[in-house]
């Protein structure tokens, strides 16, 4: 962990550690995700890359908060930050993407479809909004069984999931449950290539929670010390008990869609907006004015991360697919159905 | 003391929530009201914290289970008419039956359907939906006929640590009755032999198992006597029996209530024709309602159906072959 | 109005009927459920009525003519009032030709078939694609009728080792006349209580060969011929032939005349020899073996002698060279005379469309023309089976002559 290089000034207060380790999850996810796709560019992936480029700094500041262990994290697909930040090994990443036979599904899925359950961070299906239940009934399980204390729950997605039914009927049972849940919705503007204002009519995204009766929190998500400071406040209400929290950051994906996907539907305006800054720079740029960090920590931490990736990356082009031949066919897990 | 398929049904999941903590019932109306058909009476009142009410939100529901069965329990999920679980159906064939096999943690939640026709419920309160959801691997799908099944083959679902689908016949609830509860029980995915014949076999399941009986039963008069296997697990299936059972009597005629294209009946034809060709004396038979959705007429209905009659004549119609 | 008479459904399962009886005649008058022809099906005879009062203004019925059901058979002049209650539509009439079988197999997605995209019928005679009815076939093409032997039948007889041949003898209780499994557990059970010996392999292996040869329409042609030359030859001959060797060349060299009289029927193509390869038979323990010797047409008898010999040798003590008997021959000669047979009707073998028999040489008067009487000479019937379908009698008579010529100027051979 780096120390700061400031010695004239007061000790470093919660707030800049918590930045900086938020920060690290940030740089680590975008270069691994460059890297990724990179590779995938050269045809070594098989199937879709979708990265979270822009959303690094929404994406980490929750889950930089979280306690594994203790809470429930469910990422979805731009979520590379937040899965690094509550503490997934890269080469879990590494292995998924890649195909290897040891990663967390062994071939069977890839890409963002990885997790670890047992230790709080469910692995994602295909659809939208599917995932907010699952952590429902985790923290109801838990509640059920007289160990919820004071955990809590976070659930993942973008702008176009929030029309799906199944975040609807989620987020309602969470709150007619009162269940410590947090949704994180990152408002990335386009759901592929569509528009916010032919995904939702309201004005304003958060403006949903009242109509459940839950509250909202609206944030630009470019502004790591804003998302920090939101997140915050949603985990601190959620855990005192005060239902679920829905916290919505207004950033724009720096990405397409996928990798396949160039977005020529995001127009110049917008990419040139306070929209489209860069969450990653602008982040930088504040850790270096507060002097939480010099400039050479800074690409100390570029440096790390790189080498991180990279290891990851060469550690999992190293091992072998699944072979279907010895694979296990088998789809349920009690002994008397198994053939 | 005469127990009704209903009954039994409750008293399966009174002791299960008695025997295990993990385990809780989470549906609409199923707490103090004790469900649209009474399934759960009382169990609130003797387990409040486990017998819960939810909104009418099936996708949630079943989500909702996959979560608590992530975190060791074993729910219950009970869908109002069968028909509605197919809101909830991603949930159901996307997240829960493939849990295990994508992340090797099990999934033990049962999802109880009523299902099954009976006179004037229409097209959306009549569905059996075993078909669709045994189609997806990672489900096991059950459809007890008797009273005694739907005692203890619910309690193996719960006990199973997968996807269980738990087809329930509402015609079965109140109008099939039972001495007792079985202490001895044959194993969920056991197929039984309910009558033994000579001249065909019919394999079917649920409350058309009934059907098939009277229909073997007619027939005795004019000296045919008609094998009859009820599956009981649709998912997987007793091909052992099935086959056994033709290779005594070299005709099969399969039935089922759900609709014709593709299903439990298909899926009997399909691997008799493929594994028993040489038993067969006349080609393999199906018989299922018509291809339309289930009318509300109680006379469009029961002409819609198998009845033992139809059942009659199909037989009739194999043995002459 | 014009009403149609109509050939009704006569029975559940009957598709069409015959008339036997025409009762009517164009201006007779006639009433309500009156008989008007008189039909048979296959079942039995039936009668067909009228369905209103009126007068017969056209009969289209033919005598012994078949007619499928809902065919017109005659029209009758009727009140409109009384067509109108009894409910006919004349627009919905079928014409009296049979129905086509239709080669559009109309599927529940008519769409496709609409248009044209199922049409399996080929315009081009000269190369008939196969367009395959599915429904609709009658009774024997399901699960009944004598001929049919379910898959399970199937299956126990070949646990046996049987085939339907076994079988001729039992007369079928099921549908249709069926064998069922029960009439065959019964036959098997009878057999029991016999006598039984063990069939040695090679019995079973010329049973089944026989069994397939008689698949095909065999026929027979014989004529008598003087073995007088054969004979002097013989005697005359340093190593000398047997009387099967001078059949054999003389076969061989008729054959290689006509190479197609020893072709193979395939489909509609006949398949022609690629060399004069001929067979003869030779009785060993139990059954006949059939050594081959290769392109006889190209040597001549003498250089035979030790090859024929030799292989008479092996046969009898089983063990034939492989040349000697992959791959068969064309045709086979057989001499039963050998036994003392004068006659016989060979079968050839199922590969082969032709076996040659000789018979035991008699002495017979022959008519000699010049001193106007009776001369003994030996006579041996020569007798060649054939399959009728490649050959007539014509065609195997000139064979059998053509043979009977050569066996007369034996040293020529």
């Amino acid at each position: 962990m780096a120390k700061s290089a400031n010695q004239n000034q007061e000790p470093i207060g919660k707030l800049s550690t918590i930045v900086v380790d938020t920060y690290r999850w940030m740089v680590l996810a975008r270069t691994f995700e460059d890297r990724i796709s990179n590779i995938y560019r050269a045809g070594k992936i098989v199937g879709g890359v979708y990265v979270g480029k822009g959303q690094e700094a929404f994406s980490a500041s929750l889950a930089s908060q979280l306690v594994k262990g203790q809470d429930i994290y469910s990422p979805l697909i731009r979520d590379m930050a937040g899965r690094a930040a509550f503490g997934e090994p890269l080469i879990d990443a590494a292995r998924t993407y890649l195909g290897s036979a040891q990663g967390p599904t062994i071939g069977r899925d890839g890409n963002v479809h990885r997790g670890n359950s047992q230790e709080g961070m469910p692995t994602m299906i295909s659809h939208l909004g599917a995932m907010i239940s699952v952590v429902n009934g985790m923290l109801f399980a838990r509640r059920l069984r007289k160990k919820l204390n004071t955990a809590v729950g976070a659930a993942c997605i973008g702008d176009g999931a929030t029309s799906t039914g199944a975040f609807h009927e989620a987020l309602n049972m969470a709150a007619v449950e009162k269940l410590p849940l947090i949704i994180s919705i990152a408002n990335n503007q386009f759901a592929y290539s569509t528009p916010t204002d032919k995904q939702f009519a309201c004005n304003e995204l958060v403006d949903r929670a009242a109509g459940y009766g839950v509250n909202g929190i609206n944030i630009n998500g470019t502004d790591l010390i804003e998302c920090i400071e939101g997140f915050e406040k949603a985990i601190s209400l959620a855990r005192a008990g005060k239902g679920p929290q829905i916290v919505v950051g207004n950033l724009l994906r720096l990405s397409g869609h996928g990798e396949h996907d160039d977005s020529p539907y995001v127009s110049d305006e917008l990419r040139s907006s306070d929209l489209g800054q860069d969450c990653l720079l602008k982040a930088k740029d504040r850790i270096i004015e507060e002097s939480w960090c010099t400039e050479k920590e800074c690409n100390d931490i570029q440096e790390q991360a790189t080498i991180e990736v990279n290891t990851a990356i060469a550690q999992a082009e190293s091992e072998k697919g699944p072979n279907p031949y010895s694979h296990d066919w088998n789809a349920y897990s009690s002994p008397s159905f198994r053939k | 003391m005469s127990i009704s398929y209903l009954e039994a049904i409750r008293e399966a999941q009174s002791l299960a929530l008695e025997n295990d903590k993990n385990v809780f019932i989470y549906g609409q109306d199923v707490g103090a009201f004790g469900g649209a058909f009474k399934a759960t009476k009382d169990l609130f009142q003797k387990h409040p914290d486990r017998v819960i009410d939810s909104p009418i939100s099936e996708d949630a529901m079943v989500g909702l289970a996959v979560g608590a069965a992530i975190e060791g329990m074993r729910p219950i999920i009970e869908m109002q008419f069968a028909d509605f679980s197919s809101v909830g159906f991603n949930q159901i064939v996307n997240q829960a039956a493939t849990l295990y096999w994508r992340t090797a943690v099990s999934c033990p939640i049962t999802i109880r359907l009523p299902s099954g026709g009976t006179p004037g419920s229409g097209p959306f309160h009549s569905q059996c939906m075993e078909t669709i959801y045994a189609h997806y691997p990672g489900t096991i799908v059950m459809t007890p006929a008797t009273v005694e099944d739907a005692y203890s083959m619910l309690l193996e679902a719960i006990a199973i640590d997968d996807p269980v689908i738990f087809c329930e016949h509402k015609y079965l609830y109140y109008h099939l009755k039972s001495d007792s509860l079985p202490k001895q029980t044959l194993p969920a995915k056991s197929a039984r032999i309910v009558r033994s014949g000579r001249h065909a076999t019919v394999v079917t399941y649920s409350a058309m198992l009934h059907e098939a009986l009277r229909a073997a039963d007619n027939m005795k008069t004019d000296g045919y006597e008609i094998e009859v296997v009820d599956l009981r697990c649709i998912k997987p299936i007793d091909m052992g029996t099935v086959l056994g059972s033709i290779a005594r009597t070299g005709r099969v005629l399969a039935i089922g209530e759900a609709f014709p294209w593709g299903g439990v009946t298909s899926e009997i034809i399909s691997r008799v024709s493929s594994e028993g060709f040489n038993l067969l004396d006349a080609p393999p038979a199906r018989l299922n309602s018509i291809d339309t959705p289930i009318p509300y007429h109680p006379d469009l209905w029961r002409y819609h159906r198998p009845t033992a009659s139809s059942v009659e004549e199909e037989l009739r119609k194999l043995i002459r072959e | 109005m014009r009403i149609p008479i109509l050939m009704p459904q006569l029975g559940a399962s009957i598709a069409e009927a015959t008339i036997k009886e025409i009762k009517i005649e164009v201006g007779q008058t006639v009433k309500t459920d009156e008989g008007v022809l008189e039909v048979e099906t296959e079942k039995a005879m039936m009668e067909v009525t009228t369905p209103c009062p009126g007068k017969v203004v056209e009969v289209l019925a033919e005598i012994d003519v078949s007619y499928p059901v809902g065919s017109t058979l005659g029209y009758l002049e009727v009140d409109d009032s009384i067509a109108e209650k009894i409910n006919i539509d004349p627009s919905e009439v079928q014409n009296p030709e049979p129905d086509k079988v239709s080669s559009n197999i109309k599927t529940e997605d008519d769409s496709a078939s609409d248009s044209g995209a199922l049409q399996t019928t080929s315009e081009d005679p000269n190369n008939p694609e196969v367009t395959p009815t599915i429904r609709g076939l009658p009774v024997p093409a399901r699960a009944s009728g004598a001929t049919y032997i379910s898959p399970r039948l199937r299956a126990r007889m070949q646990e046996l080792g049987l085939n339907a041949a076994d079988l001729a003898g039992i007369a079928g209780t099921g549908a249709g006349g069926r064998v069922t499994v029960e009439d065959f557990e019964s036959f098997m059970f009878d057999l029991e209580t016999k006598k039984t010996s063990a069939a040695s392999s090679m019995r079973i292996a010329v049973a089944d060969s026989m069994r397939r040869s008689w698949t095909r329409p065999l026929a027979t042609v014989g004529s008598p011929v003087c073995l007088e030359n054969l004979l002097s030859h013989r005697k005359e001959s340093s190593p000398k032939p047997g009387p099967t060797l001078y059949a054999i060349r003389a076969l061989a060299i008729a054959l290689s005349e006509r190479t197609a009289t020893a072709g193979r029927l395939v489909g509609n193509q006949i398949i022609h020899p690629s060399s004069i390869d001929i067979g003869f038979a030779v009785e060993v323990d139990d059954g006949v073996l059939v050594p081959v010797i290769r392109n006889v047409d190209q040597i001549p008898l003498k250089d035979l002698v030790e090859q024929y010999s030799a292989l008479v040798e092996s046969a009898k003590k089983r063990r034939l060279p492989k040349e000697a008997s992959t791959p068969p021959g064309i045709a086979t000669v057989t001499n039963f005379g050998s036994f003392g047979i004068v006659w016989a009707t060979p079968i050839p073998l199922p590969e082969q469309n032709l076996v040659l028999g000789l018979g035991r040489g008699q002495q017979k008067p022959h008519w000699d023309a010049e001193t106007s009487s009776w001369k003994p000479a030996i006579e041996a019937e020569l007798t060649l089976s054939f399959d009728h379908r490649i050959l007539d009698g014509g065609g195997a008579g000139r064979l059998l002559t053509r043979i009977a010529e050569l066996l007369q100027r034996p040293s020529d051979l």
